[in-house]
């Protein structure tokens, strides 16, 4: 691997185009039409001057578009062009009040109305029922609310809802110092500490007009991928956990205990918290790199086993196929982003367009042999990218990483970052105020982002395979829930 | 001898039958690299449930309340014309095969009909599944019946269980089909993987624990009771109609523990080695099993008649 950027300005630019309200819906297809793909939205203060943000991904570069939203106006909505969209608008009315015009319905999101009607879709027909399971679920996991309207065993609709445990992080982080605002990005999701930390970072340092140096970079990609290697171990043991595939759901969690243990030698603690600070990285010695390599290499050669394994279990591998398919188009359309996509055959990888962390030019976005978009597409691309995160642990720890710092570069009141983390690009939107303290921060997570791809994969298949689907995508409640 | 036999059967299917489920749990724990709970575990779920009260849904009728006592009875019955080691005390109730049959299907007629009176998406969900598996099951059953009721040219348990003795059986070609055939009843009684995942938390997947969701208290302790007894059932069955077993009264005795104990390490291994199939093909698995029970009639009959 050979990184290509070396040079001064090494991150994500964001260029920001103000838009009138007339303009709005060609603006938005002008982007798409020149390549850009949606990646969030979100709106920016209350009452008279209010904004609304819309960001466009086209390779390494950002842009977005601005929009200045009046009293009592409503914004032309996007949601027809972008269904990816259909989220942030939601969030947006909810949170800041925001009125879409030309939507069909503007079902409530993150505020929990009442009345089941009110926020899901009306199915009828003879012998259709609904099921409904949680916010408590039996086992340890997050709130959610699921309501399936089904017609025997098969789901002809999904309504997930969210947010139970919705914790005000960003609009708490406001007002805080860039430093202090780290800790509410953190605690947005255990499993996605790292991503997330490095993504606002990223956002804070455009923002401040730093760029971070060698030394932190491959030290906080060191991080995303110690991250992503406890995180696809983990999902791996939770699709076996969902066909009731015993040895392979404990090969692959005692694999997952084993990288968390390293995560806690190397940093002190098993998840990563308190690694990523602005401006700086994590400092690796030398033995430590040492011990580590050797560490992983035993962990990859076990989890290669383990996979192969697992790949001749026919009574798992019987379970796989043609289940909760989300095709490439519909991936593409929901803006669908991490392996989700990647096993739809969109080569979506942030990893390729990331100038702000340590993966070279010749990374690729990992590809399974058969696309389908099916469950066992979505495992196998996590097959696929395990020894690959694993090799790039190898290269970054070949030699001991200093502490890292930053040079100083162009600074902009508004700074975005797009980071891969496990479950997909996470983008994170920072606004500073004159007095350099945090006026907005926006966080979309790669779960966010694919929790209406994953109702969207459900629809057409049996209630009981909709555990296995779920744990195919292992999407973070929490990560939404922020 | 009749009173040893007595005494297994009603010591041995009310006292021990939760030794069984405990038994496979324990022992797919260390399979699984667990180390898992003790066979006795059963018995302190038993005893925790028994000092709690049952609560009752709203609204729910006479129905739901009656079913574990239902289920439980009609279990109990099933396990007194189950004969032990070729021999059955005569409690005025026959041995026949066909009521046993019917027992059977009376307790799950039961818990569906508590299902449905509770009107619980998930319990309700799961006696659906386990009904529509059921009309698979029950011809399974009893076509295995038949084709160990054809050398004894009767449905008396004491009598199949006795023309199934001795090493004569295992050169007939029926008997074997018959065996694999009933291991696969085996697998759908008693709930287990591929059929069935006893050990899943997943509501949405469930099949015979959905229409427990309900309950609690002593009720649940009936039911649970009745999934051992049931485990308890079957598995005596398996030993006595499709086993091997040779000589008199302790031997045979000897054979069913034996077999008993085999059979739990077999089902340990089933479950940790083969994933949950995917549940529309569960059916397809037992139409499977009747075909092969179909085979061994069969040759049976051509066999004969020649």
């Amino acid at each position: 691997m050979s990184p290509s950027h070396t040079a001064g300005f090494a991150r994500q630019a964001t260029e920001t185009v103000a838009v009138a309200p007339v303009g709005w819906r060609d603006a938005c297809l002008g982007e798409l039409d020149r390549g850009g793909r949606f990646c969030g939205a979100y709106a920016v203060g209350a009452g008279a001057g209010r904004r609304w943000n819309a960001l466009f991904a086209d390779g390494e570069a950002t842009r977005m578009l601005s929009l200045e939203v009046g009293e009592g106006e409503a914004v032309p909505t996007i949601v027809d062009l972008l269904p990816g969209a259909d989220w942030d608008e939601r969030e947006a009315h909810d949170l800041h009040g925001l009125d879409f015009a030309g939507r069909e319905s503007l079902r409530p999101l993150v505020a929990h109305t009442a009345a089941t009607g009110s926020w899901t879709v009306p199915v009828s027909g003879e012998g259709t029922y609904q099921v409904a399971v949680g916010p408590i679920h039996a086992g340890v996991i997050e709130s959610g609310h699921f309501r399936f309207h089904v017609v025997g065993e098969r789901i002809l609709h999904l309504d997930p809802r969210l947010f139970y445990k919705h914790r005000g992080l960003q609009r708490a982080a406001e007002g805080a110092s860039p430093e202090r605002g780290l800790a509410f990005a953190q605690r947005a999701c255990g499993a996605c500490a790292v991503a997330n930390s490095v993504a606002y970072a990223l956002a804070c340092e455009a923002a401040l007009g730093l760029v971070a140096d060698r030394e932190a970079r491959r030290g906080r990609t060191l991080l995303l991928e110690l991250e992503r290697l406890y995180n696809h171990l983990n999902d791996i043991a939770q699709i076996c956990a969902g066909v009731g595939f015993a040895p392979g759901n404990m090969a692959f969690a005692a694999l997952k205990e084993r990288a968390l243990r390293l995560n806690a030698e190397l940093v002190g603690h098993r998840f990563l918290f308190g690694t990523v600070a602005i401006g700086a990285g994590p400092e690796v010695s030398a033995a430590r790199a040492d011990a580590l390599r050797g560490a992983l290499r035993e962990l990859g050669e076990d989890a290669a086993s383990a996979w192969r394994e697992l790949s001749f279990a026919a009574s798992v591998q019987a379970r796989l196929g043609g289940v909760g398919v989300l095709s490439a188009e519909d991936a593409a359309a929901l803006g669908a982003v991490g392996p989700a996509a990647r096993a739809a055959g969109i080569a979506l990888d942030c990893r390729s367009t990331s100038p702000g962390l340590w993966y070279g030019s010749s990374f690729a976005p990992a590809a399974p042999a058969r696309p389908s978009g099916d469950v066992g597409a979505r495992l196998e691309v996590r097959g696929v990218e395990l020894p690959a995160t694993l090799e790039l642990l190898q290269e970054l720890l070949a030699e001991p990483i200093g502490a890292g710092g930053s040079d100083p570069g162009p600074a902009d009141p508004r700074g975005v970052a797009r980071v891969e983390s496990p479950r997909g690009e996470t983008v994170c939107a920072v606004e500073l105020t004159v007095a350099r303290r945090l006026g907005r921060v926006h966080l979309r997570t790669g779960s966010y982002a694919n929790w209406p791809a994953l109702a969207h994969a459900t629809a057409d298949n049996l209630l009981p395979d909709f555990p296995l689907i779920n744990k195919s995508f292992e999407l973070c409640y929490a990560c939404a829930d922020r | 001898m009749t009173a040893v036999a007595a005494l297994v059967q009603v010591l041995g299917g009310l006292a021990l039958a939760p030794l069984l489920p405990g038994t496979v749990q324990s022992l797919k724990a260390r399979l699984q690299g667990r180390r898992g709970p003790s066979p006795l575990q059963p018995y302190r779920e038993l005893r925790r449930l028994w000092g709690k009260s049952a609560a009752d849904p709203q609204p729910t009728t006479l129905l739901y309340r009656l079913a574990p006592c239902l289920v439980a009875a009609a279990t109990v019955l099933a396990l007194l014309l189950v004969p032990i080691a070729g021999r059955a005390p005569d409690w005025s109730l026959g041995n026949d095969a066909l009521v046993l049959v019917g027992l059977l299907a009376l307790g799950r007629f039961a818990l569906s009909l508590a299902s449905w009176d509770t009107g619980s998406g998930f319990a309700l969900m799961g006696s659906g599944r386990d009904l529509t598996f059921a009309v698979f099951a029950e011809p399974l059953l009893l076509l295995t019946i038949v084709v160990a009721a054809l050398p004894a040219a009767s449905t008396d348990l004491v009598a199949m269980g006795a023309a199934a003795g001795g090493s004569g059986p295992w050169g007939e070609p029926a008997h074997w089909c018959g065996a694999a055939a009933f291991a696969l009843v085996v697998l759908v009684e008693t709930g287990r993987q591929p059929i069935d995942n006893p050990d899943t938390h997943l509501e949405l997947t469930m099949i015979h624990e959905g229409p427990l969701l309900e309950y609690a208290g002593r009720d649940l302790a009936l039911l649970e009771w009745s999934a051992a007894a049931r485990h308890w059932i079957v598995l005596v069955l398996a030993v006595e109609l499709f086993g091997p077993h040779w000589g008199g009264f302790w031997e045979q005795l000897g054979w069913l523990a034996l077999g008993l104990v085999v059979l739990c390490a077999a089902l340990a291994a089933t479950e940790t080695a083969q994933a949950k199939m995917r549940i529309l093909r569960a059916p397809g698995l037992m139409a499977g099993g009747c075909a092969l029970a179909l085979v061994g009639l069969a040759s049976a009959l051509v066999g004969g008649l020649v």
